[in-house]
């Protein structure tokens, strides 16, 4: 949390800061200011071109066509489906890691340290990794499920999915369920530091004074840690879903460059950067552009309103 | 007696969800050891019958992947090193110095931390395809090369450094930029260095901006290089080889942060959003 500080005393008025300041200002400027502004422009230019830089007018057109368009629908359901069902899933299950890596002693760093792996393996790597897993012939699970006495799944496949809603459907929920054991796996180990931190900020006297008191493992939690580390869940679901909405390489990785099985023209898997990545790709079809900036602003849009409503309730929240 | 119980299904459950962490880790390496009959094997073998470590070697052979290697290393050791420089001078402006505007331009910096880089490709994409940079080591370079969170993190770290060493240093008739070398360099170096672990570790698992503007293989990064090679004709993926890439992209990084654990797990808990 920022403090905001009194002027400090003793700083002398520098006419040579803004030499320290001129190369990060400039680099600002040209990627990340301007590419800003320029983003909100473009969604508005319709019909714009991108080699020439013509349109035809300025409208908001662009975000009443971008609701209508099937695929940004989808896209928006699959970011819907990691923020709401992947981020809260995951952010259970740290919570727990966190709680029984903080009650022993031992190989606690050992521990947290293969927890952190999935996140500094590259993504690309790991869903290459989970799409083999999943393979319907070859992979782990299916040869797990097989030993077990169940029937193999075809966990990623389109066969027959354009003509069937139903075969559809089941894939769909198939492919649904292999994202969201990536984004567990992958989601886990930031969380797990995260929680752990915001574990042993908390001041063990409270815990003294339970003991004290005999009060139950689980009054224990619901009554102190639960409430003591709110901010730091909040913080993580607020950073998490952020990630969430930003998700894009993994599908990739998982379900190659058409966001879908084999078989599939829908785009069934395609996120919100996917989106614009897709429409990006497009670049010479007029219009493209301007909607891939429209998606942008959308995604900034959310993002800025998570922010604010985290900085919000911190703001009210914590005490010092 | 209760308790026990309780530690004990603990340990049971940390360590079963450790298991659940290393299978994909454990299933790369196993299937990279594969040979193709045996990768393609109905169902899958848990364990190789007969390593082949050649994989790796042939991997090398069939893909240009010492050249994304090559690459990568070569522009994250130019994003280290110049967002590094970037971010430790407007880090000591913001801390140290007085001058107009501070609290404004501060507070732009604040703001663009909130701001996608994928709301930026866009534009940025342009950019760079009107200079002429698209297939370059500049593209991938320059973008990479401001980053608002590390400059807000080491400001945080070089405003707990003591005034009083700073009035000292100027009576002194050091220099701002001697006192920032000799006096505050020392001081927040272990910020410094999460700052640029957090750099390499961007870049080394960057795929999107990479895969915009490279077209040209010999300009791919390890992330676009990976995602391109053993996946060009759908359908024929060899996955020995694709495990054996990957595992290789892997290693390198799992490394860097087994050694430097205690630098990149500090910049995490203080607010890093990017892994």
């Amino acid at each position: 949390m920022v403090k905001k500080r009194k002027q400090q005393k003793g700083l002398a008025y520098s006419r040579t800061a803004f030499l320290y300041l001129l190369p990060a200002f400039v680099l600002m400027a040209i990627f990340i200011l301007y590419p800003m502004l320029n983003t909100i422009i473009v969604s508005s230019k319709y019909d714009y071109r991108f080699l020439t830089g013509e349109f035809a007018e300025f409208s908001f057109k662009h975000y009443v066509e971008i609701i209508k368009d099937p695929i940004f629908r989808r896209a928006c359901l699959n970011t819907v489906f990691m923020v709401f069902v992947c981020v809260p899933a995951s952010m259970l299950s740290a919570l727990l890691v966190a709680l029984g890596l903080q009650s022993i002693k031992k190989f606690r760093n050992f521990l947290a340290t293969l927890y952190y792996l999935p996140q500094v393996t590259n993504v690309i790597a790991a869903g290459f990794v989970f799409a083999l897993i999943f393979n319907n012939n070859f992979g782990l699970l299916n040869m797990l499920l097989e030993r077990l006495g169940f029937e193999p799944v075809a966990w990623i496949s389109g066969v027959g999915i354009s003509g069937s809603q139903v075969l559809y459907n089941k894939s769909y929920m198939r492919c649904l369920f292999v994202l969201f054991t990536y984004s567990m796996w992958q989601g886990l180990s930031l969380k797990v530091i995260l929680f752990l931190g915001g574990l042993s900020s908390i001041n063990p006297q409270y815990y003294q004074a339970a003991r004290i008191d005999g009060t139950s493992k689980w009054n224990v939690f619901r009554k102190i840690t639960l409430p003591l580390l709110s901010p730091t869940t909040l913080y993580v679901y607020v950073t998490s879903s952020i990630t969430a909405f930003k998700s894009y390489s993994a599908v990739v990785a998982l379900f190659g460059d058409s966001y879908g099985p084999a078989g599939d023209n829908t785009k069934m898997m395609i996120t919100l950067v996917g989106y614009i990545m897709d429409q990006l790709g497009d670049y010479l079809k007029p219009g493209a552009v301007s909607m891939a900036s429209t998606a942008a602003v959308m995604l900034l849009f959310i993002i800025m309103v998570l922010t604010a409503l985290q900085l919000k309730i911190t703001h009210r929240r914590v005490h010092y | 007696m209760k308790e026990r119980i309780f530690k004990l299904g603990t340990v049971i459950f940390l360590i079963l969800v450790v298991l659940l962490v290393l299978i994909p880790f454990y299933w790369m390496i196993a299937t990279a050891l594969k040979s193709e009959a045996e990768a393609l094997r109905t169902p899958p073998t848990i364990i190789p019958v007969a390593m082949q470590f050649r994989n790796f070697i042939t991997a090398l052979e069939l893909a240009p992947f010492l050249k994304y290697f090559f690459n990568t290393v070569i522009v994250s050791f130019f994003v280290v090193l110049i967002s590094t420089t970037v971010s430790v001078l407007a880090a000591f402006a913001f801390s140290r110095l007085e001058f107009a505007g501070k609290t404004f331009l501060f507070s732009v910096v604040l703001t663009t931390m909130m701001v996608p880089q994928e709301m930026l490709i866009i534009t940025n994409f342009a950019t760079i395809a009107h200079w002429g940079w698209m297939n370059s080591y500049q593209a991938l370079i320059f973008p990479f090369c401001v980053n608002a969170f590390h400059i807000y993190l080491l400001r945080q770290n070089m405003m707990q450094i003591p005034n009083e060493l700073y009035i000292a240093a100027r009576i002194d008739g050091l220099s701002n930029f001697r006192f920032l070398i000799k006096v505050v360099f020392p001081q927040v170096k272990s910020s410094i260095y999460t700052v640029m672990l957090l750099s390499l570790i961007w870049i080394w698992n960057t795929y999107a901006w990479p895969n915009l503007v490279t077209t040209q293989d010999s300009m791919r990064l390890v992330s676009n290089g990976l995602k391109n090679v053993f996946t060009q004709n759908a359908g024929v993926i060899q996955y020995e080889l694709q495990m054996a890439s990957a595992t290789m992209v892997t290693i390198p990084l799992v490394i860097v942060f087994i050694c430097f654990r205690k630098y990149i797990l500090s910049g995490v808990v203080k607010g890093g959003i990017k892994g």
